[in-house]
């Protein structure tokens, strides 16, 4: 048995590329969250089955030997689908519930998604080639693959546009007009459902972005979604709701958990993780007491 | 005439009585959802395949076999809320697949019985009780991989363990093989939701170890063998036993390390399995289940076939299975001829020792005896 043959790596530099590989994809289920927010006023708890079904769609379609573009294309668009039936068939019929109401219906949609998504692949994980191979770039005693470099830069690109979108585009200035005042911007001549819709199918594409983007260096399988709901939500919830706060918490949240894995253990990922987002919902309720303009 | 009336009216009524008789209620705990999934279903299935072959040959003493199944998705509360069920239902065995902290929740519940039988190879069953271990146990299975380290002279070994109770007792295990030995050896700890494993891995790589054990059971484990590969990492990696199965090697066939080894029974290489009626009974189970299932059959089946041949021979050896203390005497009596020969005592419920274990290595498109690259 001779040595290992393996390049000495570097903990910190791994847990910053790890981290900002992870807090990629918690940014662009943030900013899904955050679009439907923004047009629904609802908290939409099915957000990370977008992530589950554009994973799961993209291996099954990997799997029957198409070209490995057309089978991610088909898991963004079942994502999309998915995100646009749920506002279509679940919550535009039921507009006069209580928001409350309405979180709830979603959360009862996440649960029916990932038993249909048992029965369809079962309850092995699954996963497809990557889109860039290679070797490891190595950077400072840390690996980034091919594909963790990809997913960064499209995936920060993609979450970075929709502030963008937001502020200086027509369609982004309905959005927010929907998201400030239905009513009134139905006078103005928005049509709010066909944004609302457009919004889910932005948020749901968002989410397989996501999956297309890291499954391939990870796993998928039916219950992946719940936990990828959870990360998106404390990134968007840190960032208070905002586009483009929501990102950089995304990745942030990332950053840490990388962190604080490699130096106090994977045991205290969820207690500091969720202590910092108790920690961030006291001070923004501080604020509204006191007179803040920060909303949770 | 009368005579011959009377015997065929006896023999038709005997005929109906034998295929009206109760079934044998089997109880079987299995994480068919949540993170252990992987490792119930499996299980499971070769349960029930064995459950239709039984059947399929007019059962056992005219009495056909039914499953009670559960599902405890790998969550203690649920496994006790299964285990009651199961009593409640009479099942005359339970045959427990879940993993570490489930079983544990539901020994309590047998402790007058019925017979449970465990596939958990962190649980260390009191002879006491009438709890069986149908695997080696957890530290066997590190003793075998540390014999095997040891004769192929590695000097310096990784670990990945997951923060789960499985992967508490295999760090304790492995701090009694290793810590007492001269070998050196790292730890890193991970969540058993966690994606990424590149962290975990960089920090034991730091050290510059030989091999990398993971002894991360279900799905986690790809997350382990695909950030490996991310790293670019070269030496070679051992996975769970729960993790030998061809559902597994198609998750990472795109992120193959170089070297991928696992630890599992003998039965894996049934080449090497000495005894004929042993290597015949392999065979059998191999080539019906393949035409049963349409898929080959991996360590976890084996591991349930294994649970449902210890089920098969007290419903077949036992005058009264419900009889929890009949059946306990049996087990510790007679030897079980499963995939491997199976012997329980009254001082050990145990069945299988580090002689059962073998290390073993994935090469052209199968699991083999494992061989260290030079």
């Amino acid at each position: 048995m001779g040595e290992s043959g393996n390049a000495e790596m570097n903990p910190l530099s791994q847990a910053v590329i790890s981290g900002l590989m992870m807090g990629t994809v918690y940014a662009l289920l943030a900013t899904g969250l955050v679009i439907v927010y923004h047009t629904s006023q609802i908290m939409n708890i099915a957000h990370g089955e977008a992530y589950a079904v554009g994973g799961i769609v993209s291996a099954v379609m990997a799997g029957l030997s198409l070209p490995l573009w057309l089978a991610l294309a088909a898991g963004v668009a079942a994502a999309a689908a998915f995100a646009v039936a749920l506002e279509w068939l679940m919550l535009r019929p039921r507009r006069d519930w209580s928001i409350n109401g309405l979180i709830l219906v979603t959360l009862a949609v996440a649960f029916f998604m990932r038993g249909v998504l048992n029965l369809w692949v079962g309850a092995d994980p699954l996963s497809f080639p990557r889109l860039v191979s290679g070797r490891a770039l190595r950077i400072a005693g840390g690996a980034l693959p091919p594909q963790g470099l990809l997913l960064i830069i499209v995936g920060l690109a993609a979450a970075l546009a929709v502030p963008l979108f937001l502020a200086a585009t027509r369609p982004g200035r309905q959005l927010r007009a929907v998201a400030e005042n239905p009513d009134a911007a139905a006078l103005m001549g928005v049509n709010v459902d066909r944004t609302r819709t457009m919004a889910f199918a932005v948020a749901g594409a968002y989410g397989a972005l996501g999956a297309v983007l890291l499954v391939p260096l990870i796993s998928v399988d039916f219950q992946s979604g719940l936990g990828m709901t959870m990360r998106g939500f404390i990134a968007a919830a840190l960032g208070g709701m905002s586009p483009l706060p929501a990102v950089l918490c995304g990745v942030g949240l990332g950053l840490a958990e990388a962190l604080v894995n490699t130096y106090l253990g994977a045991l205290a990922q969820d207690p500091i993780v969720f202590l910092a987002l108790i920690g961030v919902a006291l001070w923004q309720s501080r604020m509204i007491r006191f007179g803040g303009s920060l909303r949770a | 005439m009368k005579n011959l009336l009377a015997m065929t009216l006896f023999g038709v009524t005997a005929a109906c009585s034998a295929t009206a008789a109760e079934p044998f209620n089997v109880g079987v705990i299995a994480p068919t959802s949540g993170p252990v999934a992987t490792v119930g279903v499996r299980q499971l299935d070769a349960i029930r395949w064995w459950q239709q072959d039984v059947n399929g040959k007019g059962g056992i003493k005219g009495r056909s076999v039914e499953l009670i199944t559960c599902d405890d998705q790998g969550n203690p509360e649920v496994a006790v809320t299964c285990a009651r069920n199961l009593i409640d239902k009479h099942a005359v065995l339970i045959l427990n697949c879940s993993v570490t902290g489930p079983v544990r929740a539901t020994l309590p519940l047998v402790k007058d019985g019925p017979v449970m039988i465990v596939a958990s190879p962190a649980i260390l069953p009191d002879p006491s009780t009438y709890v069986f271990q149908g695997m080696p146990t957890d530290l066997d299975m590190t003793r075998a991989l540390y014999d095997f380290l040891n004769r192929n002279g590695v000097t310096r070994v990784a670990m990945i363990a997951a923060t789960d109770a499985t992967g508490e007792v295999a760090v304790q295990d492995a701090n009694k093989v290793f810590g007492a030995s001269t070998m050196k050896f790292a730890l890193s700890r991970i969540d058993l939701k966690a994606n990424d494993a590149s962290v975990q891995l960089a920090k034991v790589m730091s050290d510059n170890p030989q091999v990398l054990y993971s002894s991360y059971s279900g799905g986690g484990a790809i997350t382990v063998v695909k950030s490996f590969t991310n790293l670019g990492l070269t030496i070679p990696l051992i996975v769970n036993n729960a993790n030998a199965t061809d559902a597994f090697i198609d998750v990472v066939k795109n992120d193959m390390p170089p070297v991928l080894m696992s630890i599992g029974l003998q039965s894996m290489v049934p080449e090497d399995v000495a005894d004929a009626k042993t290597r015949e009974h392999i065979d059998y189970f191999k080539k019906s289940y393949l035409a049963w299932k349409h898929e080959p059959d991996d360590q976890l089946n084996q591991l349930g076939l294994l649970l449902a041949d210890i089920a098969d021979s007290v419903l077949r050896g036992v005058p009264d299975p419900a009889d929890p203390k009949a059946v306990k005497t049996f087990l510790e009596s007679t030897p079980i001829n499963s995939v491997q020969p199976v012997h329980y005592s009254p001082d050990n419920h145990i069945g299988l020792k580090t002689d059962n274990v073998v290390v073993v290595q994935y090469k052209d498109g199968h699991w083999a005896k494992a061989e260290m690259p030079k």
